[in-house]
């Protein structure tokens, strides 16, 4: 009945440790994740994204869309996710078009708690140091700020 | 005048049908050689038709559309073993089977190796081409004078000179550089130097500093030593951890711990990530820490 008790503790103890950490969103190079038919959908992946500190990592939901502007017109499109072999880990496509300037709108979701980042995307890939986390669900004036910055104020 | 009348009725002697009755006697007995000769002469017959019908009808060897993109172009498709060359105002685009295109610079010369179902490969003897692959990985190769490009799902460009000397630059996906065990993972945004007699150097990415870049052609090629390393872990940045991870598997074993000690700085190690294992270069926790350290590049 100790034993029981001890391990019902440290069980406790190590959820509480979990919990205790803040849902986020980690961005990185599309090379992080491998999909389960391989990589040969890489080549058309943005960037790659996953779940930190999700206790139910295999039910955590993420969405996408990709905002822009292009000759002056803001856009909106839907962005796919390819989920990875890693649960919680998925390779974000790149569907929105080349020309003009874009941010990916992240938000993901772990039980009751949000998360979400804003990603800009330069000729080169997507631009880590610029990218906004936020411990919630980002505000559409967020969202447009992190745009505003990467199109030169042009919007 | 014709008239209907009947021959008289005369027994045949018996001679004639004990001739008739050996004759029949004997038929069945030469049958079989007979009918053997014929099943002879029809399958050699369809030997040499079937031959004719070969040579007449056989398959193409694999062949691969050229196109014109600039200049003139003197062919319309490569065959295996066949080579492309362009001058100085040439370029034209290579359609790879069904799985992508090859983009053929000025100045290039390339020959199409092999074009199986299992392998797609080219060589590129110099110049520059740009190859935009939708396969599954290690079906695309490209050789050149100093290393093996082996695609993994990716777009890139990769040149090399009259010396054999050459860059990849990656530009989406990745590319893994291979000569005789030494194996370069190139990532999009990522280069790679190669050269003849050494293979591929260290990858980097496109934005490290210039100091990082020159400590590492130092490093790869020119027997740089102490200092090039020491300039290489100062001037490293968390990205920067992609060129760390191969440097570390390729130093002096005295200097792992240098470089490890730097990487764990900028990164800190992950769970489930040894770092006496590491130190001692063990394939699969070198294979964990470049999976987690991938989230930072």
């Amino acid at each position: 009945m100790e034993m029981v008790k001890t391990t019902l503790f440290v069980l406790a103890l190590t959820a509480s440790s979990a919990w205790g950490k803040d849902f986020s969103l980690t961005i990185g190079n599309p090379v992080a994740v491998a999909l389960p038919d391989g990589v040969v959908k890489k080549k058309d992946a943005g960037m790659a994204v996953r779940v930190e500190n999700c206790a139910d990592v295999a039910n955590a939901q993420v969405t996408a869309t990709a905002e822009g502007i292009v000759n002056g017109a803001r856009r909106s499109v839907a962005v796919r996710l390819v989920a990875a072999t890693t649960p919680g880990a998925f390779a974000v496509s790149h569907d929105w078009p080349l020309e003009g300037a874009w941010v990916v709108h992240l938000t993901g979701h772990c039980g009751a708690s949000t998360a979400s980042a804003v990603v800009p995307f330069g000729p080169n890939g997507f631009i880590r140091e610029s990218s906004k986390f936020f411990p919630r669900a980002a505000t559409a004036a967020e969202v447009e700020a992190v745009l505003k910055t990467l199109s030169g104020g042009a919007q | 005048m014709i008239q209907d009348e009947k021959p008289p009725l005369v027994k045949a002697p018996d001679a004639i049908w004990r001739s008739i009755e050996a004759a029949l006697d004997a038929t069945p007995e030469r049958r079989p050689t007979n009918l053997c000769a014929a099943w002879q002469w029809a399958a050699a017959s369809l030997v040499v038709v079937g031959a004719i019908s070969w040579f007449a009808f056989k398959p193409a060897a694999p062949a691969w559309q050229v196109s014109r993109l600039e200049g003139s172009a003197a062919v319309d498709k490569i065959k295996v073993g066949e080579w492309l060359q362009t001058d100085s105002n040439s370029r034209a685009r290579i359609t790879v089977g069904d799985i992508g295109v090859v983009d053929v610079e000025p100045n290039t010369r390339i020959r199409l190796v092999a074009a199986s179902p299992t392998e797609h490969r080219l060589t590129l003897a110099r110049g520059e081409i740009s190859a935009t692959v939708s396969a599954p990985p290690r079906l695309f190769l490209v050789d050149t004078p100093a290393s093996t490009a082996v695609d993994l799902g990716c777009a890139y460009k990769i040149k090399t000179d009259e010396s054999g000397d050459g860059v990849l630059r990656v530009t989406s996906g990745w590319v893994s550089l291979e000569w005789k065990g030494r194996e370069s993972l190139v990532p999009a945004g990522a280069n790679c130097r190669t050269r003849p007699g050494t293979g591929p150097g260290t990858p980097y990415f496109e934005d490290a500093s210039e100091a990082l870049q020159q400590a590492l052609a130092a490093f790869d090629f020119a027997k740089g030593g102490d200092e090039s390393l020491r300039i290489l872990l100062s001037q490293a940045r968390v990205r920067d951890t992609l060129s760390l991870w191969h440097v570390l598997s390729r130093v002096e074993p005295r200097d792992r711990v240098r470089v490890v000690d730097r990487m764990v700085e900028l990164v800190p190690l992950p769970a489930g990530v040894s770092r006496e294992k590491a130190l001692q270069l063990d394939p699969a926790t070198l294979k964990s820490w470049r999976e987690e350290l991938a989230w930072k590049w």
